[in-house]
């Protein structure tokens, strides 16, 4: 399997949400090169081309991260860290999932350098529409770094 | 006889090859003419193919042409519409504006009947004056007559006059002949004062010496009293003093007892202190322990509403995710019946997800800080009434707003109050055609009431104990939208606010919701 060229690198554990945001993004076009990854752990593997990514070429950056901020193993949170931490992948724009704005972690995120953060709405038009909007806004709008 | 019969084939073959050969002369000759039919027909092929391109040119400008004509159609039927639409209005206008004559007219009617009775009545009263005017002649006569008596009578007062006069005269001839008698009495009387005077100081003298003497020997008779009394009191006080000295040294020996048991009990009170001091810092103790339990509690709240809010609403989201994604990728193979199902699902995830917001917010509001300050509400109203514009049609709404007081408060909450209440004022009005929302407020035992009233949908005053409790509803969702929160919340921060709230309604009538703030918090 060949996981260079991927543009969007989206990790969310929950197949529900997944597979309704793969679905919005790809109505709206901008999911050609995602790849969908079910914990931090695999999140970060694919960023540092480990294991199974081992045969990715390392400076190959998706263009956007897409994280679910509750995840086992690592969370959102923790991959946050590590991602901004480091000077080759922290202007990669970065974008967290939460279900609830009560999530006490928003805040955390945004001192840790999340780009922004979106709270998935239980009604599926404002949904979808959320999902667009960030595509349109990180992927068209935003150039990237270079 | 072979030989004949050989020659006879070959004049035969002959005759046929001679015939084949004028039979394809024949036919090249018609091939040639059918070469020059086809190229002819090649050629009209092309000038036709060439007249094809110019006429799909033509029809395609003409298609264009269309196009935009439908457009202007387009464009001058919303003309038409709305010239239709003016041309109704006027006409319902007009419709008014005859009922309004129809109505002059039997107005004036009416006045013309009114003027003709006080054409009547003027002429009754012309009659009336004239009868007057006949009754006033004969009053004058009268008056010329008693003029003439007065005139007479006149004269002679003139001659009574004359005679006071000479009178009056004869009187002050007489009072100064009097003055002059009464001076000459008061100078003889002044004479006989004087000589009374001096008699009177002599007999003065001679007392006042007789009185000298008898003061002197009453003296000397006071101060031989006043000295055998004067022992006698210094007796007294000596036994007197031998008493109090007693008394004293009774009381010094009472003093002494009287300390030893005040130091009892100043040792007594100091021990009783140390006992509160000890019970103080036990309490504080306990206070901060309990102040720790509750804010571990409250965490536990905030981190169980996180849960809440997160782990209930992704199932929500699923469903409600999913039967979109039946109706949007498998429409066609659901009847009516089965895609209202799906909408069914829909709506009631979606409601469940609104109910669990709300139901968070209220429990969040019972954990937040009231922050006083002063709250100008007239300005605060007005900006809610700013913000919900969007909710209501102006043309039939109106607001009116009496000067509001200041109040302390939290403003932000109160801010909620007046939405809430401003919004349901709005939304239980939408089925009249004038709506009209009143605000105000009073003064009433030492707290200000303010009162939002509204002439909308009511309720029935039967089950106002469910008013204000977290999702009731008094209304078929379907007839009014809403999870039925927002008296709830009016009521959970009026009375973190130390206030009350209340209401009264006519059902299809009107509802007044009243919330009180005491003056000082």
């Amino acid at each position: 399997m060949d996981y260079n060229n991927v543009t969007i690198l989206f990790a969310e554990d929950s197949t529900y949400d997944a597979k309704l945001t793969i679905r919005a993004l790809k109505k709206s076009g901008f999911a050609n090169n995602l790849h969908h990854v079910k914990n931090g752990v695999e999140a970060l593997d694919f960023l540092y081309c480990r294991g199974a990514y081992s045969s990715r070429k390392l400076n190959d950056h998706p263009r956007l991260i897409l994280l679910d901020i509750k995840m086992p193993k690592k969370s959102g949170m923790d991959v946050l860290a590590i991602i901004k931490a480091d000077p080759e992948l922290k202007s990669i724009p970065v974008v967290i999932l939460t279900s609830s704005k009560e999530d006490p972690d928003i805040k955390k995120c945004y001192a840790l350098g999340a780009n922004s953060y979106i709270v998935k709405p239980v009604e599926s038009d404002n949904f979808f529409l959320a999902i667009k909007d960030l595509g349109m806004y990180w992927m068209v709008l935003s150039q990237p770094l270079d | 006889m072979d030989k004949k019969n050989k020659s006879d084939e070959l004049v035969i073959a002959n005759k046929k090859l001679a015939f084949q050969d004028e039979e394809k002369e024949k036919r090249d000759a018609e091939l040639l003419i059918a070469n020059a039919e086809l190229t002819f027909q090649n050629k009209e092929k092309e000038s036709r193919a060439a007249e094809l391109i110019i006429a799909n040119e033509e029809l395609s400008f003409q298609n264009d042409e269309k196009e935009k004509r439908a457009a202007e159609l387009v464009i001058a039927n919303d003309e038409l519409t709305f010239q239709n639409n003016e041309k109704e209005k006027r006409a319902a206008e007009l419709v008014i504006a005859n009922a309004e004559l129809a109505f002059q007219n039997n107005e004036k009617e009416k006045r013309a009947a009114e003027l003709s009775i006080a054409n009547i009545e003027l002429a009754y009263q012309n009659d009336e004056k004239e009868k007057r005017a006949e009754e006033l002649t004969v009053a004058n006569k009268e008056l010329a007559y008693q003029n003439l008596v007065k005139e007479k009578r006149a004269a002679e007062l003139a001659v009574a006059n004359k005679e006071l006069a000479f009178q009056n005269l004869e009187k002050e001839k007489r009072a100064a002949e009097l003055i002059i008698a009464n001076k000459e009495l008061a100078f003889q009387n002044k004479e006989k004062e004087k000589r009374a005077a001096e008699l009177a100081i002599a007999v003065k003298e001679l007392a006042y010496q007789n009185s000298v003497k008898e003061k002197r020997a009453a003296e000397l008779i006071i101060a031989n009293k006043e000295l055998a009394f004067q022992n006698q009191e210094k007796e007294k006080r000596a036994a007197e003093l031998i008493i109090a000295n007693k008394e004293l040294a009774y009381q010094n020996l009472e003093k002494e007892k009287r300390a030893a048991e005040l130091s009892k009990a100043n040792q007594e009170l100091k021990n009783a202190e140390d006992d509160i001091r000890k019970l103080n810092e036990e309490l504080e103790q306990k206070v901060i322990m309990r102040t720790a339990e509750l804010e571990t509690a409250n965490k536990e709240l905030s981190s169980f509403s996180y849960s809440v809010s997160h782990d209930l609403r992704a199932p929500l989201r699923a469903i409600n995710g999913f039967a979109r994604i039946i109706e949007e990728d498998y429409a066609d193979k659901f009847d009516s019946e089965g895609l209202s199902v799906l909408n069914d699902i829909m709506d009631n995830s979606k409601r469940m997800g609104d109910l669990i917001d709300d139901l968070l917010e209220f429990s969040k509001l019972g954990r937040k800080q009231v922050t006083v300050t002063e709250v100008n509400m007239n300005a605060l109203v007005n900006s809610v009434i700013e913000d919900l514009r969007f909710e209501y049609d102006e043309e039939i709404t109106t607001f009116q707003i009496d000067p509001l007081p200041m109040v302390n408060g939290d403003q932000a909450l109160l801010k909620q109050v007046w939405v809430n209440l401003i919004s349901n004022a709005i939304k239980y009005s939408k089925n009249k055609s004038k709506i009209l929302i009143q605000i105000t407020s009073f003064k009433k035992d030492g707290s200000i009431v303010f009162k939002v009233k509204d002439n909308g949908a009511g309720f029935d005053m039967e089950y106002y104990d469910k008013l204000f409790g977290v999702f009731q509803r008094l209304h078929p969702i379907e007839e009014f939208e809403g999870t039925g929160i927002g008296l709830a919340i009016v009521h959970k921060i009026i009375s973190r606010h130390h206030g009350r709230v209340w209401a009264e309604s006519v059902l299809n009538e009107e509802s007044s919701f009243y919330f009180s703030l005491p003056i000082n918090i």
